[in-house]
């Protein structure tokens, strides 16, 4: 799960390489919401403070 | 020799891809050497430096566009988002820290500052107006320099893919990671 944007900019990088230009960006799309649905999900993560 | 407007645009922005190379390679290097295993949230940091760094990569390849720039100045922003999150759950005197400093500053603090340089310097390169308005068409052969530091960019964004594999396996990561997973 956690590797899902690297995985999808990757791919956007390779179809840049392939100079798909459209199918890139629409990776990094991607991508991006998968890091931002990530960063939600670990946005209350534990702070280990001892009060 | 730079004799071409928008020469000079694709060598700053060869420099700025190895520059985020170099943070790749740096996280890469606390982990691997240092034995300092990343947190879900620097994962994400990493990841945020993979999408501010693509549209970098894609001037590099295409020429540069308004929205290669907008590219990255959107993932450094939300790279940003997520390292000043990291930053404030640190914040509160004696809460402790994650990870190792490096010249007195964690990663996450670099990562901030990193991310923010990324947007100035894409602000910053936005005001040249002669690099999208070259008549002569881009090469597809790029020299030595942008063509390294795109081949080392695009070999740390799918090592990134196998490192967190390993780290968090298929699922979430654990919030302190004590080891490799698979």
């Amino acid at each position: 799960m956690m590797s899902l944007p690297f995985l999808l900019f990757a791919c956007g990088l390779g179809a840049a390489w392939l100079s798909q230009r459209g199918a890139s960006m629409g990776f990094w799309i991607a991508g991006l919401v998968v890091l931002l649905v990530l960063f939600r999900a670990h946005f209350g993560d534990a702070l280990n403070i001892a009060l | 020799m730079i004799t071409v407007p928008g020469d000079l645009s694709r060598l700053l922005n060869a420099l700025g891809l190895i520059a985020v190379d170099t943070l790749l390679v740096i996280a890469f290097v606390d982990q691997l050497w240092f034995r300092d295993l990343p947190c879900p949230i620097c994962i994400l940091q990493r990841a945020g430096f993979v999408a501010a760094g693509f549209g970098i990569a894609l001037n590099l390849l295409f020429g540069p566009r308004p929205s290669h720039y907008g590219m990255t100045i959107v993932g450094a922003a939300v790279g940003a988002a997520i390292a000043m999150r990291q930053i404030l759950l640190h914040i509160v005197p004696d809460s402790g820290s994650y990870g190792n400093a490096v010249f007195g500053m964690h990663l996450y603090t670099w990562a901030f500052i990193g991310f923010v340089l990324m947007i100035i310097g894409s602000a910053v390169l936005l005001l040249d107006d002669r690099q999208f308005a070259r008549s002569e068409p881009w090469s597809n052969r790029l020299d030595v320099l942008p063509l390294t530091a795109l081949v080392t960019f695009i070999v740390l964004a799918v090592g990134n893919i196998f490192s967190t594999l390993l780290l968090c396996g298929a699922g979430f990561c654990p919030e302190a990671p004590t080891g490799y997973l698979i």
